[in-house]
């Protein structure tokens, strides 16, 4: 065979023929690299982010000291270390003032992620520090200065030792949120920690070691040290340390796979269509090229190999567009960006090649080999019908290969299987609606005036092929209101979590007497607080009249513990009963409602009985209700929950949320001068930086939004492409016969609006069901229907189809038609 | 179609010696093309035989008589039938490259040259017009050396005058390269320059 692949390539290429084809290709390999590399940088540097939130990649804990061996292995390994311990102590301030405080000894290296913050006057302003304090030193909490009557340059003594007060202690990025029982913040360096001689054996302490490094050696360092934990040392983990942030990268993680398979799925898309445009156009030239005496073998074999070269090419050149986009997203977000994002690897770009292979395979390749089977004799009769008649096998073929594609991809079947839904209902339900209905133009269509008349005898003579357009069409645009849709709840959904007033300090040990003078202070000064809940603290004993074991030194699991609960007679605001029901108010029977995974935890259901010791009084008694809590919400929150008249008699503090401007600060200095008893945590910063976080996953789901709907917008163009050599042929006969450019125009718009109406209005439906799937089981969100998203699918699908095939066709009423005529 | 067969050639018996020229004439509908596709080995018939230079076309498969095609048979169509995405001289060169033969090049080009187009050999069929296109198509019928050479209306998207200068290009190369011609036209001017001509009439033929 002298007539080579690359020989046929370069003829067909200069032809203008491969265009479409090697379009869709590049596109389809860049689109999905792309934003498979973009999300996997941007999975990276969000992680790295929330890394701050345990000033370290990995943090083991322990009551105990933690063995040295284990940095020795980090330092082999070469990781970083630092190492912080943590306990209560009074700290004074001459003979007479003290406080209680909670101690934070720190090693240099501290914090290996992020960053401590301190001003040099009590809540001045902040000035961001690599380490803490040095030797000799202490930095104090602002309300401590109060407290203690010290100003900076004072000294205070921690047990045996005597340190200088050098700044205010403001944040710390692994603060996390286990507040409840310690007092106001004193750090200091660790190696003064024998100097205070007041960590003895037996003392309420935490040793924490703190590692940081390249994320390979961390996994690695991990595994190895995992099977060495004894009882009371645990790993600490990023879910732990912040849920809210964890759940929302989970879910930023879960849209960018479902838009990263949107992406594979709309690209296999084009590059059907594009390949069954080829293909058609390839007919009559494998007619003639067979009445020369071509084989079906050397017809396969040429659009095989022209194919296999038009796929490497065009996965070279998609790969680099990909490498591209992903490099353009970053470029735009420069800003934004507080992380470096790390390197991607090769995964993405093995994916794009893999998808480009799949798409040929799959979608390019059955429409080709049916060329070989094409007949000599359309040399003589051009009328011939095409072979397409297994068309549907070739699309089960493909869907079944986009379904892996998706699959490997997300690793998520649900998510799959939610996209799948969607795709196999716009198609199924969708082909025989639109055969119905574009039939049934033409009961209605004969009597309408002219213009109408011609198109819905367009629409009807196209009948099948106009209905797997409306799919294609519906598909697509399916795949974009879906991903608008959960892009939308989501940002909603944080934006509801976390209102740009949402409470920021929390003050806890108010004393009953106390609690009216420090609501009217509050009102004086214009903040709104949320409710003051009463919070007594007591001892969980028992389970269905079984003790619970006594192992104090572990955190998980079934044991004996002192926790903090409240009393309310309503269900407090944003909690969710999820089994048994709420007690009548003034309920004087001895009942508990429990937060979910606590009683999980404690492997406690509705109706069991559990024992408590509430100062020295015994409790027995019955669960009522098992609660679903917001722990983003920033306001306060309980395990547990009883009657008011249940605690009436013992002896309660109370504790409230609010908001506090930055503006606003200093009130807090005046108050801690007036209500020295009271504890006020400052969660500003934490609660600042998990916006910071949202805001810029958010920002990224906009762009990966634009990104795949502009490859929506390309597979609606090559829908409307597909279609277009039959539409300029029939209309440029129909110029040749005097038909005005009005007529043709409008014919053509009627034409593509109706087939856009129905395309937006499956699309609207297959959506909604796919988001339900989506929402309930993956996202793990609430499914509120979007009365908007019908009109918006309808509408936009009538506009974009409509304007596009007129743009499309437009050429048949701009050149001279024996030239249209001609070409064809 | 839907069940009832379509009769469309009825019992023809015919017989063409090696160099001879023939015509079928008949007006439309009344199975020219069929026979064509027939004799040429591009249709398969339901029943009856043809046998070219002692092959049995329909003992053949479809890859078989492309084979033979390529082998023995040139075409010359109405609508010309050239791949717009190639040159002049590439569409010679194409039934020639799908043979094998090492000097496709130089043999297309000679029968550009010998059909008037030499200067023209790189120029795409969108930029001919249509008698040039035709006279690409002859070049690339009789590059191929056939023996036995089709015609299907090989004038009837031209004009007269260069229908007729496509006609006399036609027997010149015809006489040059001493091919069987086998002509279908309606055109009785173009039937009377070949040496027997036979009607088609309602599926059955008719000697003349």
């Amino acid at each position: 065979m002298s007539i080579t692949a690359t020989k046929m390539l370069a003829r067909d290429w200069r032809g203008g023929e491969l265009g479409v084809l090697v379009m869709a290709l590049v596109l389809a390999v860049g689109v999905v690299s792309g934003i498979s590399a973009f999300t996997s940088r941007l999975q990276n540097a969000l992680e790295q982010e929330s890394h701050r939130f345990l000033a370290a990649d990995v943090v083991v804990s322990s009551s105990r000291e933690l063995p040295a061996q284990w940095i020795e292995k980090s330092d082999v390994d070469g990781l970083q270390h630092a190492l912080t311990l943590q306990f209560p102590s009074m700290v004074y301030a001459g003979e007479d003032t003290m406080s209680l405080a909670s101690v934070k000894a720190v090693s240099e290296a501290y914090p290996l992620r992020g960053a401590l913050t301190y001003s040099t006057e009590p809540f001045g302003a902040v000035v961001s520090a690599d380490t803490g304090p040095p030797q000799g030193e202490v930095w104090l909490d602002s309300r401590l200065f109060a407290l203690l009557d010290v100003t900076i340059g004072d000294t205070v003594t921690v047990g045996e030792a005597t340190f200088v007060v050098a700044a205010a202690a403001r944040t710390e990025p692994d603060q996390g949120s286990s507040f409840y029982g310690y007092g106001p913040r004193v750090l200091m360096h660790y190696d003064d920690i024998p100097a205070t001689a007041v960590v003895q054996p037996g003392s309420r302490v935490e040793y924490r070691h703190l590692y940081a490094g390249a994320s390979a050696s961390i996994a690695d360092f991990t595994q190895w040290l995992e099977p060495q934990l004894q009882d009371g040392q645990r790993v600490i983990t990023v879910e732990e340390g912040q849920p809210g942030i964890s759940n929302a990268l989970d879910r930023a993680e879960s849209f960018l796979l479902l838009a990263g398979s949107l992406a594979v799925v709309l690209a296999g898309v084009a590059v059907a269509l594009a390949a069954r445009r080829f293909s058609e156009r390839h007919h009559n030239y494998v007619a003639i090229i067979k009445s020369l005496g071509a084989t079906s073998g050397t017809i396969n074999r040429l659009y095989g190999s022209s194919l296999l070269l038009l796929g490497l090419m065009a996965t070279v050149i998609g790969c680099l567009l990909g490498w591209g986009i992903q490099a353009l997203f970053f470029y735009l977000f420069a800003d934004q960006m507080p992380v470096q994002p790390g390197p991607s690897g090769v995964r993405p770009y093995a994916i794009g090649a893999v998808t480009s292979l799949t798409c040929l395979l799959c979608f390019a390749w059955p429409p080709l080999r049916r060329l070989g089977q094409s007949s000599p004799l359309r040399v003589l009769r051009r009328d011939l019908p095409l072979e397409g008649r297994r068309a549907i096998q070739d699309y089960a073929l493909g869907l079944l290969a986009i379904t892996l594609l998706m699959w490997w991809y997300s690793a998520d079947w649900k998510l799959t299987l939610a996209v799948l839904a969607g795709l196999a209902l716009t198609a199924g339900l969708g082909f025989c609606l639109a055969l119905t209905l574009l039939r049934g133009g033409r009961l209605v269509g004969m009597s309408a005036g002219s213009i109408w008349r011609l198109a819905l005898a367009g629409l009807q003579r196209r009948g099948t092929a106009n209905a797997l357009q409306v799919v294609i069409f519906a598909m697509a645009i399916m795949m974009l209101l879906m991903l608008l849709l959960v892009r939308t709840s989501l940002i909603d959904e944080w934006q509801a979590q976390l209102p740009d007033d949402a409470p920021n300090h929390f003050m806890i040990n108010i004393g009953p007497e106390d609690v009216q003078p420090i609501e009217q202070a509050l009102r004086l000064e214009n903040i709104t607080s949320e409710p003051f809940y009463p919070m007594i603290r007591g001892r969980m004993m028992s389970v269905q009249g079984a003790d619970l074991p006594i192992t104090d030194d572990v955190e998980e699991g079934r044991r004996q513990r002192e926790i903090n609960f409240t009393w309310s007679d309503t269900l407090p605001a944003d909690n969710k009963l999820l089994a048994g029901r709420w007690w009548e108010p003034g309920t004087e029977e001895a009942l508990v409602s429990l937060e979910e995974e606590f009683a999980g935890r404690m492997g406690i259901e509705v109706g069991d009985t559990v024992g408590f010791l509430v100062g020295s009084q015994v409790l027995e008694t019955r669960v009522a209700s098992i609660r679903q809590l917001d722990w983003q919400s920033m306001r306060p929150n309980f395990f547990l929950v009883f009657p008011p008249r249940l605690l009436a008699a013992y002896p309660a503090t109370f504790m409230t949320s609010f908001h506090l401007d930055v503006t606003e600060k200093s009130f807090l200095n005046r108050f801690v001068r007036n209500f020295p008893t009271v504890t006020v945590i400052e969660m500003d910063v934490v609660v600042e930086q998990i916006r910071t976080i949202i805001n810029q996953v958010s920002a990224a789901i906009n762009l990966v939004l634009i990104v795949i709907l502009a490859a929506g917008g390309l597979v609606l163009v090559a829908g409307v492409q597909a279609s277009v050599d039959a539409r300029v042929h029939e209309s440029a006969i129909l110029r040749a016969l005097g038909a005005q450019r009005r007529l043709i125009l409008g014919g053509l718009l009627i034409e593509f609006a109706t087939m856009g109406m129905f395309a937006g209005l499956l699309a609207t439906v297959a959506a909604e069901l796919s988001v339900f799937i989506l929402q309930t089981t993956v996202m793990e969100m609430d499914y509120t229907p979007t009365p908007w998203i019908w009109p918006l699918g309808i509408v936009a699908g009538t506009v974009i189809i409509g304007a596009l095939g007129v743009f499309s066709c437009r050429r048949v009423v701009s050149a001279p038609p024996v030239e249209v005529l001609r070409e064809l | 179609m839907a069940g009832s067969e379509l009769e469309i050639l009825k019992g023809i018996t015919l017989e063409i010696k090696s160099g001879e020229s023939v015509a079928i004439i008949g007006a439309s509908g009344s199975g020219k093309s069929t026979l064509l596709g027939l004799l040429a080995g591009l249709d398969e018939a339901t029943a009856g035989s043809v046998t070219i230079n002692d092959t049995d076309l329909g003992a053949l498969d479809e890859d078989g008589r492309a084979l033979f095609r390529g082998q023995h048979v040139g075409f010359v169509f109405q609508s010309f039938q050239l791949l717009p995405a190639l040159t002049a001289l590439e569409n010679v060169m194409l039934p020639l490259e799908l043979q094998g033969q090492s000097k496709a090049q130089e043999q297309a080009g000679h029968f550009l040259q010998r059909v008037g187009l030499g200067a023209r050999t790189g120029h795409y069929p969108l930029q001919l017009s249509g008698g040039e296109q035709q006279r690409v198509a002859l070049a690339r019928a009789f590059a191929s050396k056939p023996s036995i050479l089709f015609a299907d209306e090989p004038t009837g998207n031209l004009d007269k005058t260069t229908g007729d200068h496509i006609i006399d290009l036609l027997f010149e190369l015809n006489r040059e390269e001493g091919t069987t011609l086998v002509l279908v036209t309606h055109d009785h001017s173009l039937a009377d320059r070949c040496q027997r001509r036979l009607r088609l009439d309602g599926g059955a033929l008719v000697q003349e």
